[in-house]
């Protein structure tokens, strides 16, 4: 049990620092880095909860692509990282302020938490037993049958997202050629190529 | 294995509507990409067909109360009335932009379709009954609505209203996330049926610090959408950078929506908590009648001035919110039926407001229309009137529906300071009156207005006109939708 | 002091020993690897390869390994130091880690995960990181054009690649390996599933950077690409990580699709042979293929690469799961994992 604990305080720690690194780090590209060193720990976080299914998807989705994408941006983005420092420390004593007030409240809450009586009785769906159902077969028998109407719902936001980023986007540009694949294998020796004689001192 | 069988899982038919809506937007999108034009006007008329079909679905699936998808969504009349308003909005924010997306060169199919979009989540924020289930409408009404901003994407200021909304818009979804967690790690559950027995059992002797900071984060997020004070700074710069069609959507769509989401999670979750969120609600309250009055008068544009004028009437509308009572509801829905139909009209005037083909947004502007266009002057000086509450318009009646029942609720101040904001906002509702009618022409806007405005323009104005004298079709589905949020 | 030897260090030596054996053969057959490369490519182009060091150039990769060992690591003075010199090692350790959930026969695997092919297309996503990273740190305009080259190019197959580990997830019912090698039993997936098989293989080509797609290092206009600014043993890292990917992708095809460690027959003669030895072999002749990819195809343009993978195979392995799924569904074929 005790190299459990002494696991999850690692990846505990070392997710809050890499959090703290990505707001505080000078160059952007090391936030990113750090951001997903972040997102690293989590799913090993997720893993020791058990949540093995979880924390795999994390790593695809967030590390795999979102963090590439975002690494991408930000490596091709030329910022003044002096002025934008400056900006923040301009603003700093408001965001410290908020951050504060935010932390006053949080330990106002936890301090004097409670959990009603009740609370047991409405949960919709109790958690399965991770040794008898895996992860994913216990995901996937909620997902798509009870929480449908919220998959499909969040279906339509990622649409609703993709076509928007192609309505800002996209501009035609006119003058282009265009390669068609289909044109191109559709084309016959006998169209394009006509073997001609040529008499000699004659010419074409 | 299978947790329930699934025909158990599989009760849709209450949410038909919302599917409808759903497929007939991925099926427009479909023929808007495949038609290889960027001619909308044909999408248009497909898309106002396809709300007016979603209006009769509405009326006809919302007979019986129902609940859906295993308690995720529900409908009642309080729905079938709302999703009737926000249908009639988003149908007449597209039939006013196919005229102007043409003359200003945004004539992209893309806009009916996110129309169309933004109005399926609209629904479905009015319908959910369960914080997941609102959180997914909300966002999906307010991507729409942030890709809507920023539609005239060539303009420097569009692209700033689309942004500062986008980032606004997320700092406030956070928010709402935030308290719905903290609601949730309190009550072990985010379906409001859950959530209303666990906070009825328990209220009377104790009040739970986490819930209530819950529900403040969830106010705050919420009227971040609706665009009460505090939370209104967004507002006027959005209003006047995005396309004057879309804030004519802006003004009225989601802000039924929001208003509808305010009164289903006050009322239905925590109705027992009444008296912790009553204080907020009268802060939000004054706090909007205030700014929307004293901020207005020193605007020059017409949009910004719209802007004001809309953050004022959401927090005339909580005055009815604000006590709590099924009457102070039925308030806020006939309240928000003739804001809708005020504003509408109002931007349908402002989309008149074109010199030598060229949109102009001054006040100044406006500088004897009664000479020029006197049809739209009378219409435009009715909705003015109306807004600033003076009989016999409907706007006074929906001043008087929302004040009456905070009377008897005992919260007299509030009304009071209600009337006297009125008083104020009379002031630049009828300057616009004396500059359309006193003022000389400095140069005339261009004619014709167009038929869809000119519609729009006839509809709005009758409605408001002839409110005092057959006012059932608000009143009698408003009474009915009122008591099925609080018989429910 | 017992128990602490019974319950903590025994077991951690004892899956040192294992990963050990994982690594060391891996690592040879990474050398020989590179060995086979320049002697397959000289076979089709008729001419003889590496034959000078030792008998038949057996010892070749040895000496390169060895030259490259020994020669100076040079870090360009504009570079970001740490950056540039982490992103060879995590190309080197992705190509590593992944070995972990390899089913090398029935039971023998290190860590029999309940997601291991999700553990796999995790830790082959991230391969993508090192060389972005490497072309960055370089600070370097061919370096920095291969790492963007090699991103968009990662990203946009790794989503083909998802649909049609979904495909085969669903004819398996599981996301364990050794389940999905075990499906086979009866037959390859690479019979029914062919067209998924054939999408697999060219999107693992484009996945590992290897040729046709071997846009982010061309020779041709971009002197190598990411790697340009690196020697010595980073260079080495580099170069390591590369074919042990490619190793890795072959492993996951042959699981995926040619039944693992399965025999092609169960019959007599031919499951006399152990399990790994059939591994092995199915790997080598994917290796083989893509040693004979290169030598026969020229380089994609870029455009061209991009619409293979976004235009023709996403909508295909999309319409393929939604195929399997209908079939699977109508014939009542689902494993009993899923319909349970």
């Amino acid at each position: 049990m005790i190299i459990h604990s002494l696991t999850f305080y690692m990846f505990a720690a070392v997710a809050v620092a890499s959090g703290v690194m990505v707001i505080s780090a000078r160059n952007p590209v090391h936030s990113v880095l750090f951001l997903i060193l972040a997102f690293f720990n989590s799913a090993a976080l997720f893993v020791l909860m058990g949540a093995e299914f979880l924390a795999m998807v994390l790593v695809v989705v967030y590390v795999g692509a979102v963090a590439v994408l975002f690494l991408f941006v930000v490596m091709m983005l030329d910022i003044n990282f002096r002025e934008m420092r400056h900006g923040a420390l301009q603003y700093l004593p408001i965001g410290g302020l908020v951050g504060i007030v935010l932390l006053a409240e949080l330990v106002l809450v936890f301090g004097s938490w409670a959990v009603a009586p009740e609370a047991a009785d409405v949960a919709t769906i109790p958690t399965p037993d991770p040794t008898v159902v895996t992860n994913t077969h216990a995901l996937g028998s909620v997902l798509y049958t009870r929480f449908v109407y919220l998959f499909q719902a969040a279906g339509m936001i990622l649409l609703v997202a993709m076509v928007g980023a192609i309505v800002l986007t996209l501009r035609q540009r006119d003058g282009l050629r265009r390669q068609s694949i289909a044109e191109q294998n559709a084309r016959r020796k006998s169209d394009t190529i006509e073997v001609v004689k040529v008499p000699s001192r004659g010419g074409v | 294995m299978n947790p329930m069988p699934a025909s158990e899982a599989m009760v849709f038919s209450p949410a038909v509507p919302e599917i409808f809506l759903a497929c007939a937007a991925m099926a427009l999108l479909m023929i808007g990409v495949f038609r290889r034009s960027d001619e909308s006007r044909t999408l248009s008329t497909l898309s106002v067909a396809t709300l007016a079909i979603a209006f009769v679905l509405v009326v006809i699936f919302g007979r019986e109360p129902a609940r859906a998808f295993e308690g995720l969504f529900i409908v009642d009349q309080f729905a079938v009335f709302m999703k009737a308003l926000v249908l009639i909005g988003s149908a007449s924010a597209i039939v006013l932009a196919v005229r102007f997306n043409a003359n200003e060169g945004l004539d992209r199919f893309e806009y009916p379709v996110i129309v169309v979009l933004a109005t399926l989540g609209m629904m479905m924020m009015i319908s959910a009954n369960d914080f997941i289930a609102l959180y997914l409408g909300l966002e999906l009404q307010s991507l729409s609505l942030y890709v809507l901003a920023a539609f005239r994407r060539d303009s420097v200021r569009s692209t700033e209203a689309g942004l500062k909304y986008f980032v606004l818009g997320a700092l406030s979804s956070g928010l709402l996330l935030y308290g719905a967690s903290l609601i949730y790690g309190f009550a072990g559950s985010t379906g409001f049926d859950a959530l209303a027995r666990v906070l009825a059992a328990g209220a009377p002797e104790s009040t739970w610090i986490g819930v209530v900071f819950g529900l403040v984060f969830v106010s705050a997020g919420l009227a971040f959408k609706v665009s009460a004070v505090p939370f209104h700074m967004w507002t006027p710069d959005v209003y006047e950078g995005a396309p004057t069609p879309v804030t004519a959507f802006f003004a009225v769509a989601p802000k039924v929506a929001a208003v509808a989401l305010f009164l289903r999670v006050l009322t239905g979750p925590f109705g027992p908590l009444v008296a912790d969120w009553q204080q907020v609600i009268v802060v939000i309250s004054v706090g909007s009648m205030l700014i929307g009055a004293f901020a207005a008068i020193v605007q020059t544009n017409i949009k910004r001035l719209m802007a004001y004028s809309s953050i004022g009437h959401v927090g005339y509308a909580f005055v009815g919110l604000a006590a709590g009572t099924e009457a102070g509801v039925r308030g806020v829905l006939i309240y928000m039926a003739i804001y809708l139909f005020m504003n509408l009209g109002t931007f349908a005037c402002i989309l008149c407001m074109r010199q030598n083909g060229r949109m102009v947004e001054d006040i100044e502007d406006l500088a004897g229309l009664s000479k020029t266009h006197p049809m739209v002057a009378a219409a435009m000086g009715t909705f003015m009137f109306s807004m600033a509450g003076i009989p016999p318009l409907a706007g006074f009646f929906g001043k008087v529906y929302v004040f009456l029942p905070a009377i008897e609720a005992g919260l007299v101040t509030l009304a009071v300071i209600g009337v006297l904001t009125s008083v104020v906002s009379c002031f630049y509702y009828l300057r616009i009156v004396k500059i359309m009618y006193f003022d000389e022409v400095v140069e005339p806007f261009d004619r014709p207005i167009g038929r869809e405005v000119g519609a729009i323009l006839w509809a709005t104005g009758l409605v408001i006109l002839l409110f005092i004298v057959y006012p059932a079709p608000i009143l009698a589905p408003a009474t009915t939708a009122a008591a099925s949020l609080f018989g429910g | 002091m017992v128990d602490f030897w019974a319950s903590y260090a025994w077991p951690t030596a004892k899956i040192v020993l294992y990963i050990i054996a994982i690594v060391v053969p891996l690592l040879l057959a990474i050398a020989y690897l590179t060995y086979a490369e320049r002697k397959v490519i000289a076979a089709m182009q008729m001419r003889k390869g590496p034959n000078v060091v030792g008998p038949f150039g057996l010892l070749q990769p040895i000496a390169d390994g060895l030259k490259l060992l020994l020669k100076e690591t040079i870090i360009p003075a504009g570079a970001n130091r740490v950056v540039f010199v982490l992103a060879p090692m995590i190309t080197f350790i992705l190509a590593l880690v992944a070995w972990a959930v390899i089913p090398f026969g029935p039971g023998v695997v290190l860590a029999d995960i309940n997601v291991g092919i999700l553990y796999l297309f995790a830790i082959s996503s991230l391969g993508v990181y090192g060389i972005i990273m490497a072309g960055w740190a370089s600070n370097s305009r061919y370096a920095f054009l291969g790492a963007l080259r090699s991103a968009a190019q990662m990203v946009s197959y790794e989503v083909s690649i998802g649909f049609v580990i979904i495909t085969v997830l669903l004819c398996v019912g599981s996301l364990n390996l050794s389940d999905i090698v075990l499906a086979q039993q009866n037959i390859w997936f690479a019979i029914p599933l062919l067209p998924m098989f054939v999408v697999f293989f060219i999107s693992g080509l484009a996945e590992t950077n290897r040729a046709p797609f071997d846009l982010p290092e061309a020779e041709a206009e971009l002197v190598s690409g990411y790697n340009v600014e690196y020697s010595s043993m980073a260079f080495a890292l580099f170069f390591l990580g590369e074919y042990a990917n490619m190793i890795l992708m072959s492993a996951m095809t042959s699981i995926l699709f040619l039944g693992g460690w399965l025999p092609p027959v169960d019959v007599a003669p031919l499951n006399w042979i152990p399990g790994p030895v059939w591994f092995a072999l199915k790997i080598a002749a994917c290796l083989f293929v893509f040693l004979w990819v290169r030598a026969t195809f020229p380089r994609y343009r870029y455009d061209q690469l991009m619409r293979l993978g976004w235009k023709v195979f996403l909508p295909l392995s999309l319409a393929w799961v939604i195929i399997t799924a209908g079939v699977l569904v109508a014939m009542d074929w689902l494993p009993d994992t899923i319909a349970g």
